[in-house]
C-alpha cells in the first residue's frame, strides 16, 4: 500500500522531541503514536558563531549557564556530506509507543519519558535502539472518571526533587516521585487543559500555561498556586479573534516569554508585567530562550529569533508549514552535535546547524 | 754446336737432293716399291739403340774426314787432292749411311703413330662397352625396386582374424597342414574363405530386398483401405448432427472452435487456451470466443511465392515509378507503419459477466510485428444508465482498465524491442495508436503468456502457458472488482451532480442523523487544472498526482462558509482510496498550509478511510468520504471559538455534542463521531 504510506506522511505531525543524554541521538514523536530515533550528523569541526551584541539596557540577568556565549557549530562540509547520505536522514529505529499521538518527551540521565494519550511510559535509551524494545515502565495519573482520557501535553523534570510534573487535559498538574513512580500530589487552578510547563529554577516554582488564557505561578514547596498572569485581559498583547490560549511558555526564573492565542510577550515576573510584545501575527507554539536570544516557533515555516527588545533578528526557513516544537542540543557530551531541530506538521525534523540556516531534514 | 748446325744443314741437303730423288723414283718405282717394303721390314728386325749408336759414331766419323780435307787443303799439297778425293768417297758412304738412318727413324715414327692410334681405338671400344653395360644395371636396379613396391589387391581386403578362420572354415578351404607353415598359401586360402562367405551374404541381401518389395506391397493396400473409409466417416458425423443438436450437447461446435483456435498466433491461442480452462474450471460466468477471418489468418502461413514474384515486379514498377512518385514519401512511411501495426486476423472475445448482469466485453488482439498484445474493452448493463457528465471517462474504453495493476497505464509498448522498430518508421510512441489498436496493458501479455524484460531488448519472446495460468485468476478477478467499483462509482456520480450523496442504509451509522452541511457541486477537472490549484502542492510533489488518475471539485457549503476539494480519484478504486485536499473559504482562506484543523480533517478522509469503506467490496467509500466531509465541516464551523469582540449571535450555533472543544497543542477539534451515544470526540 505505497500510496496508503504516501498519505501516512503527508498527514504526519511531529509533537515532540527530545534530546539523548549522550547528546547523539534525538527523539521524535508523531500524531501516531510513533517515536523515531535520529542519529545526529556529527559536524566535525565546531566553528563559534558570533552570538551579537548583549541588548542594551541589561535586560538580560547573569544566568548560570551563559557565561560566555556558546560556540553554535557548523560546518558547511559536514552539512554537505550528510546530505550526500540520505540514509542517515531516516530513523535508525522507529517503535510504536502510544495508541494516541505522543504530544510530550523529555529526557533522564537514563530514561525517555514519553506522553499523549493519558499515560507516561519510560523507555531505557540503552535498549531504546535495539528490536522490540518494550518501555521500562507506564503510569497514569489518577483521573476523574470521563468518557475521554484527558491527554498529557506537557512533561517538566526537576532532576534535584527527582519529580515529575505533568499537564494536560484534566487542567491539573500532576507531581510523578521519579523514584517510587507514585503521583505525590496534583495542583488544581485552570479552568481549561494546560498547553505547557516551565520550570524557575531558582525558587523552585513551576509555571503552567493553559487553554484559560492564564499562566499561573505554583510553588512547590506548599503546592500552593503563588501568582496568576492573565494575558488575555492585556490589552497589548490580547488577541481576542486568536483565542486566549497559552500555548508557549519558557523562563528565565526573572523573566517569562509566552504567546499563542495572545501575542507572544516578554513579562518581568516580579512584577507581572508585559515588557515587550513581539511582533509577530501568527500564533506561537514553541518558545526558548538562547543565549541572548528568544526562539520562537508556530504557525508559519519559520524559526524566529527575536532580540528582547522586541526586534526580529532573523526568520529563518524551515520546510514545513507550521512548526509545533524546537529542540537544541545542548549536551555537554556531545559537544560536536551542538544543532537546533524543529519539527511540526511535516514528517521532516529540521536540522540547522547554524541558527543562520537550514542544512538538511531528517525524515520519518 | 757443330753437330747441330749440321743436323740443321741436313734437310737441306735431302730437299734438295729430294726433288732429284723423286724423279728417280718415278723412274724405277718397281724396284723403289721393293727396297720400301724391305727396309719395312728391317726396321722390325733392326734394333733403334745400335742405329742410335751408328749414327753416333757415322758422324763422328764425317766430322774426322771434313777436318782432314780441310787440314789438307790449308797444307795445300799435290797429294793432298788424291788424299782430299779418297777422303770425300769416305765421307758420301757415311753420308749413305746417314740417309738410311733418317729413312729408318722415320718409318719408326710412322709405325709408332700406327701402334697408338690402333690402342687408342681399342680403349674407346671397351669405354663404350662398359657404358652400355652401366646403364643396363641401372635398368635392372630400377626394374627391381618396382617389383619391391608392387602391392597386391588383396592386401585392402577385410579378412576375418587368423583364428577365426581356422575355426569356422571348412578344412578344404583352410588346409590347414600345407597353410600352417606357408603364409603365402594362408592368405590365399583365407581370401577363398572371403570370397566364399561374401558370395553367401549378396544371396542374403537380395532375398531382403524381395521380402521388403513385398512388405510395401501390402502396406500400400492398407492405406487405400483407410483412405477410403475417411468419407464413411464423415457422411456417419453428418448425419449425427441432428442428434447433437436434439440433445444439446455442442462437441461439434467446440470442436469447430478448437480447429479455428489452431490458427491463432501463439499468445492468443494460449490465452484462449487458459481463458477457457479457467472458465470451465473456476468461472462460469467467463465465455470465450474466437473472432475474425480463418481465411486470412491461414493465408498468412502460406508460403509467399506468388507474392515474392510479385515483389520483384512491383520492384521494377516502382524503380520506373519513383522518379514520379518521388514526393509521396510520407505515403510510404505511411504504408509502413501500418504494416507495422498490423493485426492479426483473428482475435479472442472474453465476455466476463457480473452478478447485477453487466458485462464486461474484452477483445484481444495480437500485433504481428511488434509482437504484443493488446485489448479493447466495453461495458454493458442490463438497464440503461443515465450518463452523469462527471462520469464521462468511468466506462470509457479508454480508461476503464487503466492501472488494473498499479503503474499498468497501458499506453507504453511493453515490448522493449518495439522502439527501435519505431525508431525506424518514425512512431514516436505508441500512445497516439492505443485509441485504434486498443491497449499494451502489462496483464495482458501476461495473459498471453509473453514476458517481457526490463530494460532489455530482446527478440525472442515465447508464449508460455504457465506465465498466463498464474495470472489468470488474480486478472478475471480484478476485472470483475474494477468493472463492478465502476458501475458503482458511475451510479454515485449520478447522484453527486444533483447534490445528493447517496449514504446507504447500511452506512448511516457512520454519521450523525443531522448534516447541515450540503454538497452543491460535483464536477470532473482536468489533470492540469488539478496542478495548477493553490491548495493541492503537496499531493502534486508527493508523486500521488499522476495523469492516470481521474479528478474531481466538490463543492461543500453551510452557509457563508464555502469548502473546495479537490479529489484525486485513483484508477485502482475502491482499494487505493481517493484523496481529498481542502480549501476553506470562511474568514479568510484556510488551507493545510494555515490551518492544523484543515489538516486534521484531510487526514480523517484520506488516511482515517478504512472505517468509512462500509459494506464490502467498498464501493461506497466515495460517497462516505463526502458525507464525512459535511460532518467535519459542520463539527469546524460549530466548535470555532466565537470571538468576543464582534457583537451578534454565532453564525453557526453548536449543535453537536462534543466533550471538549480543543485538545493537545495543536488544538485539534473533536472529529470523530461515535455511534451510538452520538457525541463527538477527539481521536
Amino acid at each position: 500500500m505505497e500510496v496508503f504510506q504516501a498519505l501516512q506522511r503527508l498527514h504526519m505531525t511531529i509533537f515532540s522531541q527530545s534530546v539523548s543524554p549522550c547528546g547523539k541521538f534525538l527523539a521524535a514523536g508523531n500524531n501516531y503514536g510513533q517515536i523515531a530515533i535520529f542519529r545526529y550528523p556529527c559536524p566535525c569541526s565546531p566553528l563559534s558563531m558570533s552570538s551579537g551584541a548583549w541588548p542594551s539596557g541589561g535586560l538580560m540577568p547573569p544566568s548560570s549557564d551563559t557565561q560566555a556565549p556558546l560556540p553554535f557549530p557548523f560546518s558547511l562540509s559536514a552539512a554537505l556530506s550528510s546530505e550526500a547520505k540520505e540514509e542517515s536522514k531516516k530513523p535508525m529505529v522507529t517503535f510504536q509507543a502510544h495508541d494516541g499521538p505522543v504530544y510530550s518527551m523529555v529526557s533522564t540521565d537514563r530514561h525517555l519519558l514519553s506522553a499523549g494519550d493519558g499515560e507516561v511510559k519510560a523507555w531505557l535509551w540503552a535498549e531504546i535502539l535495539k528490536k522490540g524494545c518494550k518501555e521500562l515502565w507506564r503510569r497514569q495519573p489518577p483521573y476523574r472518571t470521563s468518557l475521554e482520557v484527558p491527554e498529557i501535553n506537557a512533561l517538566l523534570l526537576m532532576p534535584k526533587e527527582n519529580l515529575l510534573i505533568l499537564g494536560g487535559g484534566d487542567c491539573q498538574l500532576h507531581a510523578m516521585d521519579l523514584e517510587t513512580g507514585t503521583f505525590m500530589w496534583a495542583l488544581r487552578g485552570h479552568t481549561d487543559y494546560i498547553h505547557c510547563l516551565a520550570l524557575r529554577e531558582r525558587s523552585p516554582e513551576v509555571l503552567s500555561g493553559g487553554e484559560d488564557g492564564a499562566v499561573r505561578l505554583w510553588d512547590l514547596r506548599t503546592a500552593k498556586e503563588v501568582q496568576t498572569i492573565e494575558v488575555y485581559k492585556h490589552e497589548e498583547c490580547s488577541r481576542p479573534h486568536n483565542g486566549r490560549w497559552i500555548g508557549c511558555l519558557a523562563t528565565d526564573s526573572d523573566w517569562m516569554v509566552c504567546g499563542g492565542g495572545p501575542a507572544l510577550t516578554l513579562w518581568h515576573l516580579r512584577s507581572s508585567t508585559p515588557t515587550t510584545v513581539f511582533p509577530m501575527r501568527a500564533p506561537q507554539k514553541h518558545v526558548t530562550f538562547y543565549q541572548d536570544l528568544i526562539l520562537s516557533a508556530g504557525q508559519g515555516r519559520c524559526v524566529n529569533q527575536w532580540q528582547l527588545s522586541g526586534e526580529l533578528k532573523a526568520q529563518v526557513p524551515g520546510s514545513s508549514p507550521g512548526l509545533l516544537s524546537l529542540s537544541l542540543n545542548q549536551q555537554p557530551a556531545a559537544p560536536e552535535c551542538k544543532v537546533l531541530t524543529a519539527a511540526g506538521n511535516s514528517c521532516r525534523v529540521d536540522v540547522f546547524t547554524n541558527l543562520g540556516y537550514r542544512a538538511f531534514s531528517l525524515s520519518f | 754446336m757443330s753437330s747441330e748446325s749440321s743436323k740443321k744443314r741436313k734437310p737441306k741437303v735431302i730437299r734438295s737432293d729430294g726433288a732429284p730423288a723423286e724423279g728417280k723414283r718415278t723412274r724405277s718405282d718397281t724396284e723403289q716399291e721393293g727396297k720400301y717394303y724391305s727396309e719395312e721390314a728391317e726396321v722390325d728386325l733392326r734394333d733403334p739403340g745400335r742405329d742410335y749408336e751408328l749414327y753416333k759414331y757415322t758422324c763422328q766419323e764425317l766430322q774426322r774426314l771434313m777436318a782432314e780435307i780441310q787440314d789438307l787443303k790449308s797444307r795445300g799439297g799435290k797429294d793432298a787432292a788424291v788424299e782430299i778425293e779418297d777422303r770425300r768417297i769416305q765421307s758420301c758412304v757415311h753420308f749413305m749411311t746417314l740417309k738410311k738412318l733418317n729413312r729408318l727413324a722415320h718409318i719408326r715414327l710412322k709405325k709408332g703413330r700406327d701402334q697408338t692410334h690402333e690402342a687408342k681405338q681399342k680403349v674407346d671400344a671397351y669405354h663404350l662397352q662398359l657404358q652400355n653395360l652401366l646403364y643396363e644395371v641401372m635398368h635392372l636396379q630400377k626394374e627391381i625396386t618396382k617389383c619391391l613396391e608392387f602391392k597386391s589387391k588383396h592386401e585392402e581386403i577385410d579378412l576375418v582374424s587368423l583364428e577365426e578362420f581356422y575355426k569356422e572354415a571348412p578344412p578344404d578351404i583352410s588346409k590347414a597342414e600345407v597353410t600352417m607353415g606357408d603364409p603365402h598359401q594362408q592368405t590365399l586360402a583365407r581370401l577363398d574363405w572371403e570370397l566364399e562367405q561374401r558370395k553367401r551374404l549378396a544371396e542374403k541381401y537380395r532375398e531382403c530386398l524381395s521380402n521388403k518389395e513385398k512388405i510395401l506391397k501390402e502396406i500400400e493396400v492398407k492405406k487405400e483401405y483407410l483412405s477410403s473409409l475417411q468419407p464413411r466417416l464423415n457422411s456417419i458425423m453428418q448425419a449425427s448432427l441432428p442428434v447433437q443438436e436434439y440433445l444439446f450437447m455442442p462437441f461439434d461446435q467446440a470442436h469447430k472452435q478448437y480447429e479455428t483456435a489452431r490458427h491463432l498466433p501463439p499468445p492468443l491461442y494460449v490465452l484462449f487456451v487458459q481463458a477457457t480452462a479457467y472458465g470451465q474450471a473456476c468461472d462460469k460466468t467467463l465465455s470465450v470466443a474466437i473472432e475474425g477471418s480463418v481465411d486470412e489468418a491461414k493465408a498468412l502461413f502460406k508460403p509467399p511465392e506468388d507474392s515474392q514474384d510479385d515483389e520483384s515486379d512491383s520492384d521494377a514498377e516502382e524503380e520506373q515509378t519513383t522518379k514520379r512518385r518521388r514526393p509521396t514519401l510520407g505515403v510510404q512511411l505511411d504504408d509502413k507503419r501500418k504494416e507495422m501495426l498490423k493485426r492479426h486476423p483473428l482475435s479472442v472475445l472474453l465476455d466476463l459477466k457480473c452478478k447485477d448482469g453487466s458485462v464486461l466485453h474484452l477483445t484481444f488482439h495480437y500485433l504481428m510485428n511488434l509482437n504484443i498484445m493488446t485489448v479493447k474493452a466495453k461495458v454493458t448493463t442490463t438497464t440503461e444508465l443515465i450518463t452523469p457528465i462527471s462520469a464521462g471517462d468511468l466506462l470509457s474504453p479508454d480508461s476503464v482498465l487503466s492501472c488494473l495493476y498499479p503503474g499498468d497505464h497501458g499506453k507504453k509498448t511493453p515490448n522493449p524491442a518495439n522502439q527501435y522498430q519505431f525508431d525506424k518508421v518514425g512512431i514516436l510512441t505508441l500512445r497516439d495508436y492505443v485509441l485504434d489498436l486498443g491497449h499494451p496493458y502489462l496483464w495482458v501479455q501476461k495473459l498471453g503468456g509473453l514476458h517481457f524484460p526490463k530494460e532489455q531488448p530482446q527478440h525472442t519472446v515465447i508464449a508460455d502457458h504457465s506465465l498466463s495460468a498464474s495470472h489468470m485468476e488474480t486478472t478475471m478477478k480484478l476485472l470483475k472488482t474494477r468493472v463492478q467499483s465502476r458501475l458503482a462509482l458511475h451510479k454515485q456520480f449520478a447522484s453527486l451532480e444533483h447534490g445528493i450523496v447517496p449514504v446507504t442504509s447500511d452506512c448511516h451509522h457512520l454519521f450523525p442523523a443531522k448534516v447541515v452541511s450540503r454538497l452543491v457541486k460535483w464536477v470532473t477537472i482536468t489533470h492540469e487544472d488539478y496542478t495548477e490549484l493553490h491548495f493541492t502542492k503537496d499531493i502534486v510533489e508527493a508523486g500521488l498526482a499522476e495523469d492516470t488518475n481521474l479528478y474531481y471539485m466538490a463543492l461543500v457549503e453551510r452557509g457563508t462558509a464555502k469548502l473546495q476539494a479537490a479529489v484525486v480519484l485513483n484508477p485502482g478504486y475502491s482499494s487505493i482510496p481517493p484523496i481529498f485536499q481542502l480549501c476553506l473559504n470562511w474568514k479568510g482562506e484556510k488551507t493545510n498550509n494555515n490551518d492544523d484543523n484543515i489538516r486534521a480533517m484531510e487526514s480523517e478522509v484520506n488516511v482515517c478511510y478504512k472505517e468509512l469503506c462500509g459494506p464490502r467490496p467498498g464501493h461506497q467509500l466515495l460517497t462516505n468520504q463526502l458525507q464525512r466531509l459535511c460532518v467535519l465541516l459542520d463539527v469546524y464551523l460549530e466548535t470555532e471559538s466565537h470571538d468576543d469582540s464582534v457583537e451578534g449571535p454565532k453564525e453557526f450555533p453548536q449543535e453537536k455534542m462534543c466533550l471538549r472543544l480543543f485538545r493537545g497543542p495543536s488544538r485539534m477539534k473533536p472529529f470523530k463521531y461515535n455511534h451510538p451515544q452520538g457525541f463527538f470526540s477527539h481521536r
